[in-house]
């Protein structure tokens, strides 16, 4: 175990050794992150980070491997464009959370903010508390699971990709609508959920893409030959 | 971009007036990276030995001593009298005991060849400058300042140009004490600001955040209470915006139903504080802070 002290350290100086450290295969602590921004940021292979306190904006962002920790909260886009890996928060998560992540899994302890999930291409998101307006705001693909209720505006113009809610759902986005949970995906999220510590057996309402905004038949001719 | 903070202590909480000056520099400076291109803060709730606080500023250079010659001239014209003066390069700041309306003395005072007025209040005042908010209290000596509450504002400027008349936070003239900073931009800021002319208000700069402080203003005069003003605000102004406002009665936030700017809020048993990004609170905090982060369409207002 090694630990960084951030209040020591400028930012780049911590992204610059968590890199050289997980490449060493070290299991890293940082201490007094005080909610700076960027923090662990474009890390591409798997290691341990824990963070001891909150952390600002973008941070655990552009990652692909690495397991991290933190322990509080965050600012806009924590875990922004994660390619794999899991990134667990116990707190409050600020808003964008996950914003285009394209894999791997986001943990939110407590609620998240607004644009979760925002144009999500992949992976898993889950927030143990709610979620804020315009969750899922025009997201690719992937999955949202959020335990609480979300504010208005849900899955507002996703094209794919499906968003679970616990609680209460605000009202549906643009082009979103509710469909039917099966019974194994009902007992696969259980499973999920379960792993993450939380509990409860919620009878999740699905939220999916109406695809009424798809023009697909109106494509250009170059675009046609790519769907 | 732009960062706002804000901070109140709760009454009973202190024996003496807080630093307020010194926790808003510590909040705006952690902000910095948010705005370098002015700063400033409104202090309230001071323990004032006079009516009124009187901020003047004026683009005058080595003439800025007749300029405050005259701002003070026009002060006893309207019928006040001068209790103290002092100023900091091109900023006068007087006290003085005035009895009559509020609104004729600003008339007399921005009728003064080089005053900009900057605020009036009963126990409160405006501090601003171009720079970062290091640099504005080295030059205005804002952390020596107490009181019960203030807000404050860093700009990186979007919609109009970058001087001090332009700085937050924007005094709501003529209306004693009510101020606002703004991350943000009003979309029917033209219109609005017609519509208020029309009503007789006198706007003193092109920017569209002196819009708010004027509607809120506007509405308090009117029997709003400010919780009632800003809830309106959500509804009535067009655009993206979280402001602070600051009243001698308190402060309080109102975010606009896209959710489109930054507000961390933290409320603990002796003070409220309030700001972009939740970094600025660990300069007044030393631990963790249970922060909650306000979602659309949410006004909240505290009274001190």
């Amino acid at each position: 175990m090694v630990s960084l002290d951030a209040a020591e350290l400028t930012t780049r100086q911590i992204n610059t050794l968590l890199k050289k450290l997980a490449e060493d295969g070290e299991v890293i602590e940082v201490e007094n992150p005080r909610a700076r921004h960027n923090m662990a940021v474009g890390i591409l292979r798997p290691c341990d980070i824990h963070i001891r306190g909150s952390v600002g904006y973008y941070s655990a962002s552009l990652l692909d491997g690495p397991s991290i920790t933190i322990d509080g909260n965050s600012g806009w886009a924590l875990g922004e464009n994660l390619m794999s890996g899991k990134i667990v928060l116990t707190g409050d998560a600020g808003a964008s959370v996950a914003a285009s992540m394209r894999g791997g899994e986001v943990f939110v302890g407590r609620n998240a903010g607004a644009r979760a999930g925002i144009s999500m291409k992949g992976g898993t998101l889950v927030v143990g508390g709610d979620s804020g307006f315009l969750t899922g705001f025009m997201m690719q693909k992937g999955r949202i699971i959020v335990m609480g209720d979300t504010g208005e505006a849900v899955g507002d113009s996703m094209y794919e990709g499906v968003i679970y809610v616990g609680g209460a759902h605000g009202s549906l986005g643009s082009d979103a609508k509710v469909e039917e949970v099966g019974e194994d995906e009902l007992i696969g999220l259980w499973d999920l959920i379960g792993r993450n510590g939380l509990d409860g057996k919620p009878h999740f309402t699905k939220i999916v893409s109406a695809k009424r905004l798809y023009h697909f038949d109106s494509l250009e001719r170059l675009e046609r030959s790519a769907v | 971009m732009c960062g706002i903070s804000g901070i109140m202590y709760k009454k009973g909480s202190a024996a003496c007036l807080a630093p307020i000056g010194r926790d808003l520099v510590g909040m705006l400076d952690s902000l910095a990276h948010r705005g370098r291109d002015s700063t400033g803060v409104v202090v309230a709730g001071q323990d004032v030995d006079a009516d009124l606080i009187i901020r003047v500023w004026t683009d005058a250079g080595e003439r800025a001593a007749d300029v405050f010659s005259r701002a003070e001239d026009a002060v006893a014209r309207a019928g006040g009298v001068v209790t103290s003066r002092a100023t900091w390069g091109e900023c006068l700041r007087l006290a003085a005991n005035y009895e009559g309306e509020v609104p004729l003395l600003a008339e007399t005072l921005i009728e003064t060849e080089g005053v900009e007025l900057h605020s009036i209040g009963r126990a409160s005042e405006v501090v601003k400058d171009v720079g970062t908010a290091t640099a504005m209290d080295g030059r205005h000596g804002v952390s020596h300042l107490r009181g019960t509450h203030g807000i404050g504002h860093v700009r990186m400027a979007t919609e109009s140009k970058v001087d001090v008349s332009h700085a937050h936070p924007f005094w709501a003239y003529p209306f004693p004490d009510v101020a606002v900073v703004h991350n943000g931009q009003l979309t029917n800021y033209h219109k609005l600001k017609r519509h208020y002319e029309d009503l007789g208000h006198h706007f003193q700069t092109h920017n569209d955040s002196e819009l708010i402080a004027v509607y809120l203003a506007d509405k308090l005069a009117a029997g709003d209470s400010l919780e009632e003003a800003a809830c309106g605000s959500l509804d009535d102004l067009d655009g993206t915006f979280t402001y602070l406002v600051s009243t001698q009665a308190g402060m309080g936030y109102a975010k606009d139903r896209w959710s489109a700017k930054p507000l961390v809020a933290v409320e603990t048993d002796n003070i409220v504080a309030l700001a972009s990004e939740e970094v600025a609170l660990h300069s007044v905090f030393s631990e963790e802070v249970d922060r909650v982060e306000p979602q659309q369409s949410e006004v909240m207002t505290w009274s001190v």
